[in-house]
């Protein structure tokens, strides 16, 4: 951790708008006196609360100054070594594509469009593998269970700890005017992360959702920065790579989709900086695969330290609206992604992880919807394979994207992607009664392949009802 | 509330139109000839509304029936016609006290044969602005181009265009219209787009405006390009749907078709709630401004009403400009949006000129609520004729 200095603190102080509010206020107060020693100051800043203010700002600031490590080793040796099969099986899955590419390109009438190294099934069922490990000395604290994806000896929050933490939402009803007013103005004033948490969970006005993440991630005042970079990348797309084309064909299907086909080039662009992105590996909060080097092997791992997977477009996709710049959205996708998208794609237990989420989910529903829970096994049907692809994908595509973008807002609103676990058990309550009757996994297919509209609010109160 | 079931009739084969009224129960008019007469509820073509209001036919519309055509809509909906109009009306209101409206939202546009010298002035006097022109009466982006250089005209007179012809003699007999092409249109993902929005108009005398909350941008598949190699690519320059579902990129799962909310959440997140705000209230403004100066001269009549296509244009400043107004706004359908887009259209639009399937009657006309379905109500003169003014803002702001 990077320890700064007094004088290092007094530096970053200088740098932050609210400082110099903060010395105009003691100023004001101490206008008429001569005299001033710090016991006055000191009194002061007490008696008006900007000792509390003070505070904050520089708790912010030594927050801010610690370097964000990326997580490489888990605490549990079994998904270290689970990391490692995965890693090495996308390898071989990157072979199989490479060979499929070719022949694509000898045989034009070859239209296999399985060109992706991974998606959300094969992650699941990788997951799914861990069921049928046998007990060993290899894993302790390491439980399996049948019934269930995993259970394992990792922090995980009680279901009613979760469902108490996100009730708030069922009460949030729409905004006079004058509140959006004031929470407009709250968001042009306002530079504390916290602070700013504390927006997002409520509410986030259309017009001010570029300015909120972007004050967030701290690229408010970086504009010129990240064009400057993001132009250096997109020189380097003029080379092309392998991952390329299988950016191109994913973007396909969002080249499909109603509410984000128009913006098709620009995702394409996005990503094919992304992959080029050298940055990435030091800002990536985990790793995703297990960044060893093959031997002999035609194609290595990204400079991201991981490969594009099926649907990665999905992530840039709603970003899209906020800003016309493609720097700024090449930048708050960069940061989504390094900060919370990643977990979806890591073997991990830390908290936000896809096996924590899964695992989060799967406790809800078998405690609270026994029945459905029940039934769906005995027909054949994984809970979590019905909620996999919203889940790795949060809900873009089934969802509309204002729905999308207060989704984002709540995983910013609280630095975690816990909303998904709501999302994903209200989604499943929502088809409850349809999916009781289902009586195969065809009929609980031809039940989501309905036209339906899934809408953020509607399912977090499907959520909370059992 | 009658019980007896309404009778239809449709020059359309639309499942959009005929799904509707099955929908409400009402029967097919049995009758097979085109100008049979026992309906209450026809959706016409244009031309068959000009035979029903021909006097020489004699025939005479009862109180139970209604048709979506005003007699000579075309004051409105011809390009020519939709032109003179609103210069027209521009002449009388820079001659009123009052507030005027604002006519900022035309291109420079001149009509041919009659101001083809005017058009000469004008091109000579910008050499490098480009121009679009466009026959008066047809649609779906057919005999349009863009033109560069006067000798293109030879397109449309058939005869070689020399620089010192002041008269323009037209191969074919109909008009056309010559605008200042918009080349800095607002793009989205680097393609062309323009608004399709939909305005019902119940009445003409008092105005009473109804606008459709869905709409839809129509997309290029090309990029858009002002590269003078390119001014012949419809692709990159045409919008109609006609045009590009012939494009190689052209997909059949949307259409080309980008939702309003879609588009106004876009506006909002990327150029700010306030420039969203104008951006929709300059939108009204065309629709009213438009509408009011057809006024005095379409002929009003109570079995009449009519649902408009609006084609808007944003350019790059988030200014809409009007490009030209559809009395028969396509009722295809290419994806199972645009059909449920379209199913309830027609659906609220029969929710309001047929409530409970009765012809109300004007009491029953002033007590309809403001908001039926999809559609808001946009302007109601009888409300306050003298606070025109008045009621005219508040009813933008309805849009929200």
């Amino acid at each position: 951790m990077q320890q700064l200095d007094n004088q290092e603190i007094l530096m970053k102080l200088k740098s932050q708008k609210q400082f110099w509010d903060i010395k105009k206020k003691i100023k004001q107060g101490f206008s008429d006196q001569q005299k001033i020693g710090i016991n006055d100051i000191q009194k002061f800043a007490q008696s008006c609360e900007i000792e509390d203010q003070l505070i904050k700002l520089i708790s912010h600031i030594l927050k801010k100054s610690k370097k964000r490590e990326t997580l490489k080793e888990d605490q549990i040796e079994f998904l270290n070594t689970s990391k490692i099969k995965w890693t090495e099986l996308l390898f071989k899955n990157l072979d199989i594509v490479h060979q499929k590419a070719k022949n694509q390109e000898e045989d034009d009438t070859n239209t296999d469009s399985k060109l992706y190294i991974y998606d959300e099934k094969n992650l699941l069922a990788f997951l799914q593998t861990f069921k049928q490990q046998q007990p060993s000395v290899l894993y302790q604290n390491v439980q399996f269970q049948s019934n269930k994806l995993l259970n394992i000896n990792i922090p995980l929050k009680s279901a009613q700890q979760i469902l108490d933490k996100y009730q708030y939402i069922l009460l949030q009803e729409e905004l006079p005017e004058e509140k959006i007013n004031k929470i407009r103005k709250q968001i042009e004033n306002e530079h504390l992360d916290t602070e700013l948490e504390k927006i997002a969970q409520t509410y986030v006005p259309n017009g001010e959702r570029c300015l909120l993440y972007l004050k967030y991630f701290e690229f408010d005042h970086q504009e010129t920065v990240l064009q400057q970079n993001f132009a250096k990348l997109q020189k380097e797309c003029s080379n092309q790579l392998f991952f390329d084309e299988l950016l191109e064909i994913d973007g396909h299907e969002i080249s499909e989709d109603t509410f984000y086909f128009v913006f098709q080039e620009q995702i394409l662009t996005c990503l094919k900086c992304f992959i080029r992105d050298k940055t990435i590996k030091e800002n990536i909060r985990i790793q995703l695969q297990n960044g060893m080097k093959k031997e002999h092997a035609e194609f290595q791992l990204p400079v991201t330290g991981f490969f594009p997977f099926k649907n990665i477009s999905k992530y840039v996709a709603p970003l899209c609206y906020l800003s016309t710049k493609i720097h700024i959205i090449y930048a708050l996708f960069k940061e989504f992604f390094c900060r919370y998208f990643c977990f979806l794609h890591a073997i991990s237990s830390e908290y936000n992880s896809i096996l924590s989420l899964c695992m989060q989910i799967e406790e809800i529903v078998s405690t609270r919807s026994p029945k459905l829970f029940h039934h769906l096994k005995v027909i054949g049907c994984d809970t979590l394979k019905l909620i996999i692809h919203q889940l790795i994908y949060c809900f873009v595509g089934d969802m509309d994207p204002p729905h999308i973008l207060t989704i984002y807002d709540q995983i910013i609103g609280h630095d975690s992607l816990e909303i998904l676990v709501i999302l994903c058990v209200g989604f499943l309550n929502k088809y409850k009664p349809k999916l009781l009757l289902a009586k195969n996994y065809e009929n609980v297919q031809q039940i989501f392949q309905e036209l339906r509209e899934d809408k953020f609010q509607e399912l977090v109160q499907f959520a909370y009802k059992q | 509330m009658q019980n007896r079931k309404l009778k239809w009739k449709s020059d359309f084969e639309k499942s959009v139109i005929i799904e509707n009224f099955v929908n409400r129960g009402w029967i097919k008019s049995q009758e097979k000839e085109e100008e049979s007469t026992d309906w209450n509820v026809y959706w016409a073509t244009v031309w068959n509304v000009r035979n029903i209001f021909n006097p020489k036919n004699g025939f005479r519309l009862n109180d139970q029936q209604i048709i979506n055509h005003f007699p000579n809509h075309y004051e409105l909906t011809r390009k020519d016609c939709m032109v003179k109009n609103l210069k027209r009306f521009k002449r009388e209101q820079d001659k009123e006290v009052l507030e005027t409206f604002n006519f900022d939202f035309l291109p420079t546009t001149y009509i041919f044969p009659g101001e083809y010298s005017l058009f000469v002035e004008e091109f000579h006097r910008n050499p490098n602005q480009t121009w679009i022109v466009k026959p008066a009466a047809r649609s779906q982006g057919k005999g349009i181009f863009l033109l560069r250089k006067i000798q293109q005209l030879k397109k449309i007179s058939g005869t070689a265009i020399t620089s010192n012809m002041t008269q323009l003699n037209l191969a074919s007999k109909e008009n056309y219209v010559v605008s200042r092409y918009i080349d800095n249109p607002l793009l989205i993902g680097g393609k062309k787009f323009d608004l399709r929005m939909y305005v019902l108009v119940t009445n003409y005398k008092p105005l009473k405006v109804w606008i459709y909350n869905k709409g839809f941008g129509r997309f290029c598949n090309e990029q858009y390009t002002t590269d003078v190699a390119e001014i012949e690519n419809m692709f990159v320059h045409l919008t109609n749907v006609a045009i590009q579902q012939y494009s190689d990129k052209y997909s059949q799962k949307h259409g080309g078709k980008y939702s309003i909310d879609a588009l106004k959440l876009y506006v909002e997140s990327a150029y700010g709630t306030d420039a969203l705000q104008r951006m929709m209230d300059d939108i009204h403004n065309i629709m009213l401004t438009s509408l009011k100066s057809v006024q005095a001269v379409i002929q009003n009549d109570k079995h009449c009403f009519e649902m408009y296509g609006y084609d808007i244009l944003l350019d790059s400043n988030l200014k809409p400009w009007l490009i030209e107004i559809n009395a028969s706004p396509s009722l295809t359908t290419t994806t199972p949006v645009d059909k449920n887009l379209k199913m309830n259209l027609i659906n609220d639009v029969y929710n309001i000129v047929l409530p409970n399937d009765d012809f109300p009657d004007n009491d029953q006309k002033q007590q309809q609520p403001t908001k039926v379905g999809g559609f808001t109500l946009l302007y109601d003169e009888s409300l306050d004729p003298n606070n025109r003014k008045t009621q005219k803002r508040q009813s933008v702001k309805i849009w929200k």
